[in-house]
């Protein structure tokens, strides 16, 4: 098969770190390229040069054989080349139609738009991929799969031949990822060409026809999915072996930090999500959340980190009782939260990794005299934790938002841990973490918890939750339908559980 | 006598709002391209004072209205490139435009014309435009038809089923018949002459503007790709959209609108620039916008109803001639009215006033 993407020897410089180190790369007709590689290894960087959102300092791009300069995403376009971001790039106030129509509007004498012709053309176009989307929705009310899907059918309507997807799973729910998947395989049905990103290594092996790996921006290799194993993948990843199956040490567990009783809350729509929920956690035991997304666990962790109000119930630390308190006052109690969304909860964007680190404690010694902040030792701390987590780069003035996304997830996790909480709420803590940064995570969490630490574990991943946690319980419809000792349980158990095909009759959790 | 008041009110109403609503809409084009515009108030009284140089010179006020617009341009020129391709501080920036031209012009009204209170006289439209019955007729058909048009479009909205075509329609169906029906009515047509007759021509542009806005940004591929770069900029860069492009023209235009709200104060309602000038307008005009969300019909709505308020002092002085009680009312009340109104407006009444998502935001190109 001939080609359809060559890259020589391109090379991206930022300010603080070599991004793309002299990369070669061939992407051929009808496969699925996968690249894969650690947080910060530079795929993101890679394909924003690819649709030339960046340019790069040095090297060539050849489409279809021929030597193209990639001056911007039009020309990308132009080009036949289509990207879904990482962090999707939607226009939420607009509804589905108008965001995939965006810039290639159909009109009536050039200027009006014609809507008519566009949402019929939208329905029909995603009838033929079988994406079936309704085009009047507005996108802010979509489920984060379905807003995917709007991400491919604008690509694909602008005649994408190769389409780039970067870390298109590590939003979606395993049944969403199938969809995907059938979709992908649609794709090269028809000839087309995707590149896939993904950390994780079973989904390349299961998708991809060849894959490369990238590590500190160069390509350590590119090995057919046949030829290799996960294990090798990870070896080339990271640079050595990596444990996938952390060992547990036994159990000590200790008194009870965390009870909450019948406790209901409203989503931010103002609908019913958390339908009288009770639980207790005591320390030296992390405890799972299972469930599929939108069954109430993101409602249920904003109310125990107090960023919303319970509507009824009870919630006790330490046998105080605390519902409704002010996250200030949650945080003094020992609560510390891994959140969910890292871009808009978990860090503020345009502060530095210094500044990041010491939030939530910049105002108490030894950050803060009085009302003087203590600039040498937040920067001695924030060089000490850069160290401690492997946060990349090691540079404390660098931008929260130019960190890569697992590095931003390790300055959160580096404030969270040194925070010395009592309680660790995480919330899908390894979401787009490549598989080294989730087995440090992984580490971080069992250490708090054999510290004595208790951890509430909200993940999306049941393998995850069934190597960690000591108890899982799971959530469907704002209800716990079922809890379980996690030695005797299995993935299949909670599966039924999660779809609400099964239900305990009295859960004790 | 009460369709005497009834006239007088709504002319001054007209007079009133007209400025307001012109530099408002400017408001909302900038503001919907993601660019902050507090420089309204400044921009209105260069556009303004230079409307009188170039009258004062020409003695045609078409080229003074042509030198106020091309100072605006050029303002607008500068503002774009200090905020949209440096990214300045967009608020900072309309502070010191506003500075600036309080300061500026009260030196150039001293080196121009050897004053600090106002100019003297420069030809103007200030006489007005005399109309005809017949005229009258068909502008109120217009005015029943425009505002069925905005109440329909807004209550689709309300229901989520905004749809341009039965919007049309349905304002056809309802606006139509009754705007006619009116205008067979007597009393309604003499009020209509009455209140328009003799106005400037920046009130009829200040009627079809938002209108013009309204299609321009919910109707065209223009505004779709204006809302969507205020909104998300980088989504629009993606999609090989010209960010810079299209906030180069937002800002621009937004400054034209508001050179020509001023000189529709200084060669419009008047013929001379006064140092007072425009005298908090640019201010009201910023409220209007939030007021209507950010939305040219909304702003229609907001000035109507804060010009209804400014008015209702006048229509109860005009009335206490004949009701006495009204006269009890300290005058100073009826001045704050408007204002007051405006603070309860939005401390909560007309619900949570949502921005463009990336009002006020730079975009770098190749950042994060
Ligand atoms: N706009 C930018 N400015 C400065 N540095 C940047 C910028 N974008 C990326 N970087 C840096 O370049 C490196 C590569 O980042 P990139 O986003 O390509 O990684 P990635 O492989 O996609 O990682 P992840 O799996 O976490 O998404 C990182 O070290 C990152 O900090
Ligand atoms: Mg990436």
């Amino acid at each position: 098969m001939e080609p359809v993407i060559e890259l020589k020897g391109i090379t991206k410089q930022f300010p603080a770190v070599l991004a793309n180190d002299h990369i070669d790369m061939s992407i051929r007709k009808k496969e699925v390229f996968a690249i894969v590689g650690e947080n910060g290894a530079g795929k993101t960087t890679l394909m924003n040069i690819i649709y030339g959102l960046y340019q790069p300092d040095s090297g060539k791009i050849l489409i279809r054989g021929k030597e193209t300069r990639i001056n911007g995403p039009h020309q990308a376009i132009a080009e036949g080349i289509g990207m879904v971001h990482q962090h999707f790039m939607l226009v939420p106030v607009l509804t589905v139609a108008e965001n995939i129509v965006l810039g290639i509007e159909p009109t009536k004498a050039g200027l009006v738009m014609d809507m008519d012709r566009a949402r019929k053309e939208v329905a029909e176009f995603s009838q033929k991929y079988g994406m079936p989307i309704d085009p009047d929705a507005r996108v802010e009310y979509l489920p984060v799969g379905m807003q995917q899907r709007v991400e491919i059918i604008k690509a694909l309507f602008r005649g994408a031949e190769i389409l780039i997807l970067d870390e298109p799973t590590a939003v979606l729910t395993p049944l969403e990822r199938e969809g995907l998947f059938l979709t992908i395989n649609a794709l090269i049905e028809q000839g087309k060409t995707v590149i896939f990103i993904s950390h994780k290594l079973n989904e390349v092996m299961a998708i991809a026809d060849r894959i490369a790996v990238l590590r500190g921006g160069r390509v350590m290799g590119v090995v057919d999915s046949k030829e290799t194993s996960e294990a090798q993948l990870a070896r080339m990843m990271v640079g050595r072996d990596v444990v996938l199956d952390i060992a547990k040490n036994p159990q000590k567990l200790g008194e009870l930090v965390l009870e909450v009783q019948d406790l209901r809350a409203k989503n931010e729509r103002g609908l019913d999500a958390v339908k009288g929920i009770s639980f207790h956690l005591r320390r030296g035991e992390i405890l799972g959340i299972a469930g599929v997304e939108g069954n109430g666990q993101t409602e249920l962790i904003r109310v125990l980190t107090g960023m919303a109000k319970a509507e009824s119930g009870k919630v006790l630390v330490n046998r105080k009782e605390m519902t409704g308190a002010t996250v200030k006052s949650l945080r003094r109690a020992g609560i510390a939260h891994i959140p969910q969304d890292r871009l808009r909860t978990g860090l503020i964007l345009p502060f530095n990794i210094s500044e990041n680190i010491v939030l939530g404690m910049h105002a108490e010694p030894p950050f803060a005299r009085g009302i003087v902040q203590q600039r040498a030792e937040v920067n001695r701390f924030a060089k000490e934790k850069e160290d401690e987590f492997d946060v990349r780069p090691r540079d404390i003035t660098v931008k929260a938002k130019s960190l890569s996304g697992g590095n931003q997830q390790k300055v959160i996790i580096a404030r969270e841990v040194s925070s010395g909480p009592e309680v660790m709420i995480a919330a899908q803590p390894t979401r787009g973490l490549d598989i080294g940064a989730t087995e440090f995570v992984h580490r971080k969490l069992l250490e708090e918890r054999d510290k004595g630490k208790a951890v509430l574990l909200q993940s999306l991943e049941l393998e995850e939750i069934l190597s960690l946690s000591d108890r899982v319980m799971v959530m469907y419809g704002g209800e716990i339908v079922g809890c379980f000792e996690t030695k005797t349980t299995n993935e299949d158990e909670l599966a039924h559980y999660m779809l609400g095909l099964k239900r305990q009759e009295h859960v004790k959790a | 006598m009460f369709q005497q008041i009834l006239i007088a009110a709504l002319f001054s109403m007209l007079q009133f709002g007209t400025p307001i609503l012109i530099a408002g809409l400017g408001g909302v084009i900038s503001e919907n391209s993601g660019v902050v515009n507090l420089a309204l108030e400044g921009i209105m009284r260069m556009g303004g004072f230079f409307a009188v140089v170039g009258a004062y010179y020409t003695g045609n006020p078409w080229l003074g209205l042509a030198l106020g617009i091309g100072m605006g341009a050029v303002m607008g020129l500068l503002a774009a490139w200090v905020t949209v391709s440096w990214r300045g501080d967009q608020v900072v920036y309309g502070v010191a435009v506003n500075v600036f031209a309080l300061g500026g012009m009260t030196y150039l009204l001293q080196l121009f014309f050897n004053t600090t209170g106002h100019s003297p006289p420069v030809s103007s439209f200030s006489s007005g435009v005399v109309i005809s019955p017949t005229f009258a007729q068909g502008l109120l058909v217009f005015l029943v038809v425009g505002l069925t048009y905005a109440v329909v479009s807004w209550s689709m909205a309300r229901m989520k089923r905004s749809n341009a075509k039965k919007t049309l329609i349905l304002t056809a169906v309802i606006g139509l018949p009754l705007g006619i029906a009116f205008s067979f009515f007597a009393p309604a047509r003499e009020v209509v002459f009455g209140a328009f007759n003799k106005q400037t021509i920046f009130v009829y542009f200040a009627l079809i503007l938002p209108f013009l806005l309204h299609f321009l940004l919910y109707q065209t591929k223009w505004g779709l790709r204006i809302r969507a770069v205020g909104e998300n900029p980088k989504a629009a860069d993606t999609l090989g959209i010209n960010i810079y492009v299209i906030r180069y023209a937002c800002v621009i235009l937004s400054y034209v609108f508001g050179a020509i709200a001023g000189a529709s104060m200084s060669i419009g309602q008047l013929d001379i620039f006064d140092n007072h000038m425009p005298a908090g307008k640019g201010f009201i005009a910023l409220a209007a916008m939030i007021f209507g969300k950010w939305k040219p019909l909304g702003t229609l709505a907001a000035v109507l109803f804060f010009t209804l308020a400014g008015v209702a002092g006048d229509l109860i002085q005009g009335l206490s001639t004949t009701y006495p009680v009204l006269a009890s009312i300290p005058r100073g009340w009826l001045n704050a009215f408007p204002y007051m109104l405006t603070l309860l407006a939005l401390a909560g009444f007309v619900g949570r006033a949502v921005p463009p998502a990336a009002d006020g935001i730079p975009y770098e190109k190749g950042e994060k």
